[in-house]
C-alpha cells in the first residue's frame, strides 16, 4: 500500500513539474500542443501541434513522428488572437486531404493556454480544442 | 467636488506608486483595486514579518457581531527594516485601526495606507520615502592596475541600490508615464516603449489590460535579463579576477546569482546554449565600461515590470560605467529580431549603499500569504 501511495505521489510530481518548467512567456504559439479533433464528442482523434516562430513566420508540424504532417501556413490575427492553420496530408486511402483549422487563442497568459474551434480535414468537419503543453 | 475629482486620479498614482515600491514581487495593480478604501478596525490575530510582504492579519467584528479575520498587507519587511522598523512594534492582541486599499474581488485583504495602534495612538510601520544616504562624493575606485572596481573600494563594504527607474523603455521615447510596476498611465503610449514586432505589441497590450496578472516574478521565477537590476534589494559584483569572471548576486528575485566570464572565452551561439533566466554572460572593458555579451536565454521571464516579451533569439549587450563611487550608469541594448522590429537601447543609473551588506530574501517566503480569503 506504502509503495503505490509512493508510486502514486511520484506520478503526480511527475505530472506537476514539467507544467512548471515549461512556461514560455514569448511568442504565444511557440511550443507543443497537445488535444483532438473529431466530428462529435464521442468520435476524437488525437492531435499534437508543434509550432515555432521564427520571426517572420510560425513553422511547425502535426503529430510528429513517421506520419508528421508539415504546416503549410500559420495565420496568427492578433488584434482578436485567432488562427487559421492549413496544411496537407493524405486520407487512409491515400488520396490528398487538405487540413483547415480555424481557432481562437485563449488564456495567453497562462502556462496552458488553449486554442479551440473548427477542423475540417478533406471531406470530414468537426471542431478541435488543443492546450499547450 | 470638482477639487476631488482633479485630484482623484493624482492620490490613486500617489498610491499606486507608494505601494509599488514596498512590493517586491506581486504588481500592486493586480492584486488591490486602487480605486476603492476601507478602514477597519480590529484585533491583531498573527503577524508575518517575512520576505516579499510583511503582513498582520486583524479580527473586525460588525454590527451583527460577526467576526472576519482581514489580511493586512503593510510593506516590504527589508524596507522597514530599513526605516527602524522591527516586528516587536505590533503585538497579538493590539487592537489598531487600518485604513488602505482592498484586494480586487471579495478577498478580504487590504494593503495598509495607515495603521494606528490604539492604545498609543501611533502610526505604524511608516516607510521614508527619502533615497538612501549616498556615500560621500569621492572618485569611482580602481584596482592596483588602474581598473574600475565595481564593487566596494578595499576595506569596505556596499552593494548597488536602488535603480533611477523601475522601467525600461526606449532611451528616444522621452517620458513615458507609467506606475512603478510598469503598468502604461495611457495605453496608446505603447508604441513609445519599444519597436515592437505586431505580436509582441498585442501581447503586450494584453499583458497591460490584464493588468499584468501573470507576471512570471510574481510566482517568484528569477528576474531575468535587465530586469534582475531593476528589483529593490539590490545587486552586488563580486570580482574574481584570477578566475576570469565576475559574479552577481542578486537581492531581489530569489537570492539568484550570475556569473560574467571575462576570461577571454568566445560569445557562445544561441544554438549551442541550454537556454537559461540569466543566459552566458562573456564581458571586455571598453576603457571604465565594463561591456556584457549575453545570449542563450529562455522564454520563462519578462524583460522587465510592464511585460516586455523577447524569445530565445535574444541578444543583450550591457555596458556598466562607474562614473564615480556612488553611481553606476547601465546601458542595454536589446537586439531579438524575432520580438522587435530593430534593435534598442534603454538604461538608467544605480546609486551605491555604502557600509551596508545585501539582506536576505527570498521571495517564496510568505507565498502562502498570498491567498485567497
Amino acid at each position: 500500500m506504502r509503495t503505490r501511495i509512493f508510486h502514486l505521489f511520484c506520478f503526480t510530481v511527475c505530472l506537476a513539474v514539467p507544467s512548471f518548467a515549461l512556461v514560455q512567456e514569448g511568442h504565444p504559439l511557440t511550443g507543443t500542443w497537445s488535444g483532438d479533433w473529431g466530428p462529435a464528442a464521442t468520435q476524437r482523434n488525437h492531435l499534437t501541434i508543434v509550432m515555432n516562430w521564427d520571426g517572420k513566420n510560425v513553422t511547425g508540424m502535426i503529430n510528429p513522428g513517421p506520419d508528421a504532417i508539415p504546416l503549410g501556413s500559420v495565420f496568427l490575427d492578433v488584434t482578436n488572437w485567432t488562427i487559421r492553420i492549413e496544411a496537407d496530408t493524405k486520407d487512409p486511402s491515400g488520396s490528398p486531404a487538405h487540413i483547415t483549422a480555424e481557432g481562437k487563442l485563449d488564456d495567453i497568459g497562462s502556462y496552458h493556454r488553449k486554442i479551440t474551434g473548427s477542423w475540417r480535414q478533406g471531406t470530414a468537419k468537426g471542431d478541435f480544442r488543443i492546450t499547450r503543453d | 467636488m470638482k477639487t476631488i475629482r482633479t485630484m482623484l486620479p493624482a492620490v490613486l498614482l500617489t498610491i499606486v506608486f507608494a505601494a509599488s515600491s514596498l512590493l517586491s514581487q506581486r504588481n500592486f495593480s493586480t492584486t488591490y483595486d486602487s480605486g476603492r478604501q476601507v478602514k477597519l478596525q480590529g484585533i491583531v490575530t498573527r503577524i508575518d514579518w517575512v520576505n516579499p510582504n510583511a503582513y498582520f492579519f486583524i479580527d473586525t467584528k460588525d454590527a451583527a457581531g460577526t467576526t472576519t479575520n482581514w489580511a493586512i498587507q503593510f510593506g516590504n519587511p527589508l524596507e522597514l527594516e530599513r526605516s527602524g522598523w522591527k516586528r516587536s512594534a505590533l503585538r497579538i492582541g493590539d487592537a489598531v485601526t487600518v485604513e488602505g486599499t482592498p484586494a480586487r474581488g471579495t478577498t478580504r485583504q487590504v494593503f495598509a495606507k495607515s495603521a494606528v495602534l490604539t492604545r498609543t495612538g501611533k502610526r505604524l510601520f511608516t516607510v521614508s520615502a527619502a533615497p538612501r544616504a549616498a556615500a560621500p562624493a569621492a572618485p569611482a575606485p580602481r584596482w592596483p592596475d588602474g581598473q574600475i572596481r565595481l564593487g566596494p573600494p578595499p576595506g569596505k563594504k556596499g552593494y548597488w541600490g536602488t535603480a533611477s527607474t523601475k522601467v525600461l523603455v526606449e532611451n528616444s521615447a522621452g517620458k513615458v508615464a507609467m506606475t512603478e510596476d510598469g503598468l502604461l498611465l495611457n495605453i496608446t503610449d505603447v508604441d513609445k516603449v519599444a519597436p515592437f514586432q505586431p505580436w509582441a505589441k498585442a501581447l503586450y497590450e494584453y499583458r497591460q489590460r490584464h493588468l499584468l496578472k501573470d507576471d512570471p516574478l510574481a510566482r517568484c521565477l528569477p528576474p531575468g535579463g535587465p530586469r534582475q537590476f531593476l528589483t529593490s534589494n539590490g545587486f552586488q559584483f563580486i570580482e574574481q579576477r584570477e578566475l576570469g569572471r565576475i559574479l552577481v548576486l542578486l537581492g531581489g528575485g530569489d537570492r539568484n546569482w550570475r556569473i560574467i566570464y571575462t576570461d577571454r572565452r568566445p560569445v557562445g551561439q544561441p544554438a549551442e546554449q541550454v537556454p537559461s533566466y540569466f543566459g552566458s554572460s562573456v564581458a571586455h572593458w571598453e576603457k571604465d565600461t565594463l561591456v556584457v555579451d549575453s545570449v542563450g536565454f529562455n522564454e520563462k521571464f519578462w524583460l522587465a515590470p510592464g511585460g516586455l516579451p523577447h524569445t530565445e533569439a535574444l541578444h543583450l549587450v550591457e555596458r556598466f560605467t562607474r562614473t564615480d563611487l556612488n553611481t553606476l550608469k547601465y546601458e542595454v541594448t536589446i537586439d531579438d529580431p524575432r520580438t522587435y522590429t530593430r534593435t534598442w537601447t534603454g538604461g538608467w543609473t544605480i546609486q551605491w549603499v555604502p557600509d551596508q551588506e545585501i539582506q536576505e530574501y527570498f521571495c517564496e517566503d510568505n507565498a502562502e500569504s498570498t491567498f485567497v480569503r
